[in-house]
């Protein structure tokens, strides 16, 4: 907030002895800094310097001010400025850092890598161009902290120090992104990097900011839907991939007129099957070295316009997102057995027989998401009120997962959400504000896959944010409370065929009991309303105790609500390849697997959470390093019952099947899992450190890692590995290079159910070239992902045994800046 | 590990010492009645007649037109209680059920317009158990545009509209095809074939095939009257498009009138019927010629039913005059004539199977609903006349203009409803026992009929 150029030429009337602050920002050589920023928070006041670094701020009120000065590659400064009657003039200077420094936009504290107590990154301009992919898990792989769900290239989710799914929260411009993501590793993420400026993730619980579904951390696109100001400035992108033969344009652009501000971006990207340095099943290891149905085509289109006032802006934006992909390894029931021949006869119609199927055996999932966003800002000259934000969305998504030609499964999220933050003027030098939110998510699938009942979330949330700086320490202290209901109406609980595999010694007998089982069966239905009260709090600070160098803590205790697939789920979920239970059920032991209403109470899950963090924030060597120890109370997970049940394609056509091509095996059945929880501990490291050897070089290592177990030792399941990775750059005005070489350690803590991976490494290298041509900035490059073609298998995805990391790739793009 | 325990212990201090609000959660279940669970595998049942077992699902529901309004009455067939009235666009409209009988389907031939209506009482396979839903009714938001709709025709889980276009618009004809799921999830991108001339046709859906009236060229046509189609042609649906994958050209001239059932598709043509049946993803054509006591006349409707070998093939004269009612053999591709007796100056007005394919109704225009059914005799079967039900003993003169008698077969038990517009009710006639069964009042004259609900599987 309050980088708005229009806010220079605020005028602040009551002013009657106002002087004019000037001066000069310069490098630590003496260099003057053209691009750098000068704000005075407290006035809502901020101006570009000139191109020799100078700067001056008009009709300023004599007094004594905390100044923020930065400018790109450069560590943030905050100065105390005395400014008097008369002119006052002021000479800044800041030093490198070799650390990116980009802060978080729109957060009601300071927050950015080198600043927060708690621990951030932003991944904005070259290096999110350079690291885009088209999920957005596989786009923010690289950060410390972070590691992808890879899902066969079609949809990934980032998972944040070990957690992921309704744990962290996927924001776009600070409102939930509202698709059904959080619900299975195959469900595609509705936002795309292409046509973002930066990327926020904040590692660690942030209920704080964005509520329950952020106890994990939280993932945040931003981009200039709504545009605060109306220069023209644009981009352009043309790439293309070898490995998957995929074709990539994007473009934003911005403009106005008088007070009005326009803005659109778009992108299109087709890309075909991918290729594997191996076979990708590993029980096939004479299979074609490509990952079958991995292909994908999407589209997207963001029109926004803006009313800009001297105190700040309104704007409305509309954005079309269109994606269909295919969904590798979406066999029903069980990947590995997977038995072709059966398959046929197990699905369809009573008519499948005539026609040949082969072809339209790829499951794929058609997304279509409408999003509208209102968002806007204004600063005051008030005695108690400094400004107000507003952000309102409504989102319309739904997902078709279209099976053999025909809809199976149809998911649906409508949801609309409001957030308003007041920022108050200092108060005993407290800088903050209250931020009130609320959310009404209805989602519902209906079909074959519809695992989870319909069911409609409502959270109304009041949360405090405040921070202080005493002396060379600043403080940041926060609190939120809310009030969650979750209704569901329909809750369903069937009786379920499920049985052990022991019983049945393999004699495949037990497929008869499917056949005539004519005992009635009552599906039982419940009514369900949930009410939740989560509160969370969180204290940091972060000292100065030298110059170049602060040390951060953080403490936080968060709560959240349970999601509904964590507490109502019943069915097959092809996605994860497991029947999934919620704990709302458990399995009652009077009747062989019989399975009735819990008798635990739902809880809250709380994360206690505490952060370390050391900085260099400034020089030519720059390090930030985190530890973090969080236990989670009630942490929600399923747990492998043992048992078996049919997933169920086959049990819906009753008719003249002749079922003498008795082809039935365990193809169709899939293991049991029930929701339940039990107290969690997730502790781990980041560990950053760049090095701008001259002023074209520079090298950097980071390395993270987490152990994520319950507290009676046994591990979570796909816990990222450690990991180690260098990255070496060479930069001149024309020419940029990058040299990546990334190590995946193997992973041998694993869930009971799970099996090790292998370590590997990555190589990936990037050059661009640079020139100016009729007043576009254009770049060329050449990238090549994964050069050695090394076989990776991601312990974190659902595919890992038959979808590895796509091969070396080749690309080429064309990128141009107005 | 020991500064790992450190720092668990001082996350816990601090955050004790700070944080002593706590988060609260509430659970409330409400249990509902349960949902009887179908066993179905199960098919012994219910086909002797006797025991119909009502109690674990739906009887179903009755959409009945007002033949003054736009208006369209839904009666809960669990107690004939009226549930809601809903007003459709267009007066007038015809009226008949979607694929899987949840939606009402309202078509307007002249207004281009084919409207739902949800009848609230469907099933869903839900993997364990087939969900059965009872909902209220609801007027749906999804319609389907396109001139003319005139046939409507449903198989195996999918609806075909025919809109035969208009030469006078120059609109050509097309044909949309909507599963009872793309109804209710109001589907974008619906199947169409969208021909380049208007014609009289018809369209029949199997699986991602058509198969697909065609309208040759004029110079090319062997119909009598152009406007009636004189091929065929089979369509599969890929990459978002119908092809044309055969074309039976000219073999069908005069073409009017089709019906399929599990092994072969039979239409009415002016010199015969055309019997299609599928070899190895291919269709072969044969032709079975016009009888002699056809009359001179051809058969220009058809009837079939998925567990019935026998076509009912209906020639009559334009305008409801006597007809003749044949059943159509394909397997031995034979033509012969039903004796249905008919009672003097009867005129049929409607024609079905019973849910079970075990009778074939005529409703004729003097009150009667004639009942046939097949006796096998060696491969063949012969249809003959089993009872005749007179279900109304009103003064047919009173029948009220633009109204006439009209039925609808219950798919669920060997029930057919009946409108007499003179006595404003709804005949229930039990077809095991012959008899009326109940009657349910109406407050309008009724236009027509249709029964929705959960058809019991074959």
């Amino acid at each position: 907030m309050n980088k708005l150029a229009i806010m220079m030429t605020m005028l602040l009337p009551g002013a009657s002895f106002a002087a004019a602050l000037t001066g000069q920002a310069v490098s630590q050589s003496g260099k003057p800094l053209a691009k750098a920023t000068v704000e005075i928070e407290a006035l809502n006041v901020s101006v570009r310097a000139d191109e020799s670094g100078y700067f001056r701020l008009p009709s300023i009120d004599s007094g004594e001010y905390e100044l923020h000065i930065h400018a790109p590659g450069y560590a943030h400064l905050h100065e105390k400025v005395t400014v008097t009657d008369s002119s006052s003039n002021v000479t800044f200077t800041l030093s490198r850092s070799p650390i990116e420094v980009i802060d978080v936009v729109a957060a009601p504290m300071h927050m950015s890598v080198m600043e927060s107590a708690s621990p951030v990154s932003v991944l904005g301009g070259e290096t999110l161009r350079r690291q885009q992919a088209a999920t957005l898990g596989d786009s923010l792989d690289r950060l410390p902290g972070v590691q992808s769900n890879f899902h066969g290239n079609v949809a990934s989710t980032p998972i944040i120090r070990g957690l992921s799914g309704p744990r962290v929260l996927i924001a776009q411009n600070g409102l939930d992104v509202s698709d059904v993501s959080r619900v299975g590793p195959d469900h595609s993420v509705a936002s795309e990097a292409s046509t973002a400026t930066q990327i926020e993730v904040l590692r660690g619980p942030a209920t704080l900011f964005y509520g329950s579904g952020a106890i994990g951390g939280v993932v945040n696109v931003v981009d200039g839907r709504v545009p605060t100001d109306n220069d023209t400035r644009g981009e352009w992108l043309l790439e293309s991939d070898s490995v998957n033969n995929q074709k990539l344009a994007s473009f934003n652009v911005t403009t106005g007129v008088n007070q009005l501000g326009f803005y659109a971006d778009g992108f299109w990207r087709e890309s075909d099957d991918y290729d594997t340095p191996v076979a990708p099943d590993i029980d096939e290891p004479d299979g074609a070295h490509r990952v079958a149905n991995s292909g994908e085509e999407s589209n997207g289109l963001t029109i926004g316009t803006s009313y800009l006032l001297d105190n700040g802006y309104i704007g409305i934006a509309v954005e079309q997102f269109n994606r269909e992909y295919g969904i590798p390894g979406h066999s029903h029931g069980g990947h590995e057995e997977h038995d072709e021949d059966s398959h046929d006869h197990d699905e369809h119609d009573e008519n499948s027989d005539e026609h040949e199927h082969s072809a339209e055996e790829d499951v794929f999932a058609d997304l279509e998401q409408t999003k509208v966003q209102l968002l806007g800002e204004f600063t005051f000259d008030n005695d108690w009120l400094r400004s107000v934000s507003f952000r309102a969305g409504h989102t319309d998504y739904e997902h078709a997962e279209i099976e053999h030609g025909a809809v199976g499964t149809v998911f649906e999220n409508n949801t609309s959400e409001i957030r308003l933050e007041l920022m108050h003027t200092a108060f005993a030098k407290w800088q903050g504000g209250l931020s009130f939110h609320y959310k009404d998510s209805e989602v519902a699938a209906q079909g074959s896959e519809a695992f989870t009942p319909p069911s409609t979330t409502k959270m109304i949330a009041l949360a405090l944010m405040e921070e202080r700086h005493f002396g060379e320490v600043l403080v940041q202290l926060g609190a939120r409370a809310e009030h969650v209901t979750l209704d569901a109406s329909e809750v369903l609980l069937p009786p379920l065929a499920a049985h052990s595999h022991d019983e049945e010694h393999d004699d495949h007998d037990h497929e008869e009991h499917d056949h005539d089982h004519d005992e009635a069966s009552l599906t039982r239905v419940f009514d369900v309303e949930q009410t939740f009260t989560p509160v969370s709090f969180s204290a940091g600070m972060v000292w100065d105790f030298t110059p170049g160098y602060n040390v951060g803590v953080s403490v936080s205790r968060s709560q959240r609500a349970p999601a509904a697939t964590e507490l109502l789920s019943f069915g097959p979920h092809i996605g994860t390849g497991t029947y999934e239970i919620g704990a709302m059920f458990a399995l009652t032991g009077d009747e062989e697997h019989a399975l009735g209403l819990s008798t635990t109470p739902t809880d809250l899950e709380t994360a206690n959470n505490i952060d370390l963090t050391l900085r260099k924030t400034s020089g030519d060597i720059g390090f930030v390093l985190n530890a973090f120890y969080n236990q989670v109370d009630n942490y929600y997970y399923q747990t492998n019952t043992g048992l078996y049940a049919e997933s169920g394609h086959s049990h819906g056509d009753e008719d003249d099947h002749d079922h003498g091509d008795d082809a039935h095996e365990h193809s169709d059945e899939l293991p049991v899992y029930l929701f339940g929880s039990a107290d969690a501990v997730l502790h781990g490291f980041e560990a950053q450190i760049a090095w701008q050897v001259s002023d074209t070089f520079k090298a950097q290592v980071f390395s993270d890692y987490v152990r994520a177990r319950l507290k009676d030792d046994v591990d979570l399941p796909r816990t990222p590995p450690l990991r180690v990775g260098t990255q070496l750059s060479y930069l001149t005005d024309t020419i940029s290079a990058h040299l990546d070489i990334t190590h995946y350690a193997e992973q041998d803590r694993n869930a009971p159910t799970e099996t090790e991976t292998d370590g590997y490494t990555l190589v990936d290298a990037f050059v661009s070239y640079d020139w100016r041509l009729m007043d576009q900035d254009l770049s060329v490059y050449l990238k090549g992902t994964n050069l050695t073609d090394t076989e990776a298998r991601v312990h974190t995805s659902f595919l890992k045994d038959i979808a590895p990391l796509p091969g070396r790739s080749v690309g080429v793009g064309l990128r141009g800046y107005f | 590990m020991n500064s790992i325990k450190n720092l668990s212990l001082l996350a816990v201090a601090i955050s004790s010492v700070l944080l002593t609000g706590c988060g609260d959660a509430e659970t409330t279940i409400n249990e509902l009645p349960p949902i009887e669970d179908h066993d179905d595998h199960d098919h012994d049942d219910d086909h002797d007649g006797e025991d119909h077992d009502h109690d674990a699902e739906s009887s179903g529901r009755l959409m009945i037109a007002d033949a003054d309004s736009n208006a369209m009455a839904v009666f809960d067939l669990e107690d004939n209680s009226l549930l809601d009235t809903f007003s459709v666009t267009h007066s007038g409209s015809a009226l008949t059920h979607s694929a899987d009988y949840r939606f009402a389907v309202v078509s307007s031939r002249t207004n281009d317009l084919v409207e739902f209506i949800d009848g609230g009482v469907w099933r869903e396979d839900h993997v364990d158990h087939m969900h059965d839903y009872e909902e209220a009714p609801a007027l749906s938001d999804f319609s389907l545009v396109g001139s003319q709709p005139t046939h409507v025709v449903s198989h195996d889980g999918q609806l075909a509209v025919f809109f035969d276009g208009n030469a006078d618009t120059s609109m050509p004809a097309s044909v949309q095809v909507v599963s009872d799921n793309d109804i209710a999830t109001e589907a974008n991108d619906i199947p169409t074939l969208t021909y380049s001339v208007n014609m009289h046709g018809v369209a029949k859906p199997v699986d991602d095939m058509l198969i697909a009236t065609v309208r040759r060229d004029d110079a090319e046509s062997v119909s009598a009257n152009p406007v009636l189609p004189d091929s065929v042609g089979i369509y599969h649906w890929h990459d978002g498009e119908y092809e044309q994958e055969q074309l039976f050209a000219g073999e069908c001239p005069d073409l009017h009138g089709a019906a399929l059932n599990e092994e072969f598709v039979v239409l009415g043509c002016s010199d015969g019927v055309l019997v299609l049946h599928a070899h190895d993803e291919e269709y072969e054509s044969q032709k079975v010629s016009n009888i002699d006591e056809l009359n001179g006349m051809r058969v220009g409707s058809v009837y079939a039913h998925h567990d019935v070998d026998t076509f009912i093939g209906v020639a009559s004269q334009h305008g409801g005059g006597s007809a003749v009612i044949t059943a159509i053999d394909p397997d031995h591709g034979e033509m012969e004539v039903i004796n249905w007796e008919p009672e003097t100056d009867a005129h049929p007005v409607s024609y079905g199977f019973s849910y079970d394919g075990e009778y074939f109704l005529i409703l004729d225009d003097k009150g009667h609903l004639t009942v046939l059914s097949a006796e096998a005799h060696d491969d063949h079967e012969h249809w003959e006349l089993t009872s005749r039900i007179h279900f109304s003993e009103e003064d047919l003169n009173s029948m009220p203009d633009n109204a006439g008698f009209s039925m609808s077969v219950a798919q669920n038990a060997p029930l057919v409803y009946i409108t007499d517009p003179i006595a404003q009710h709804v005949l229930i006639i039990d077809l095991e026992h012959g008899e009326t069964e109940g009657d349910i009042e109406l407050d309008f004259v009724p236009s027509a009929i249709t029964w929705l609900g959960i058809a019991e599987a074959h």
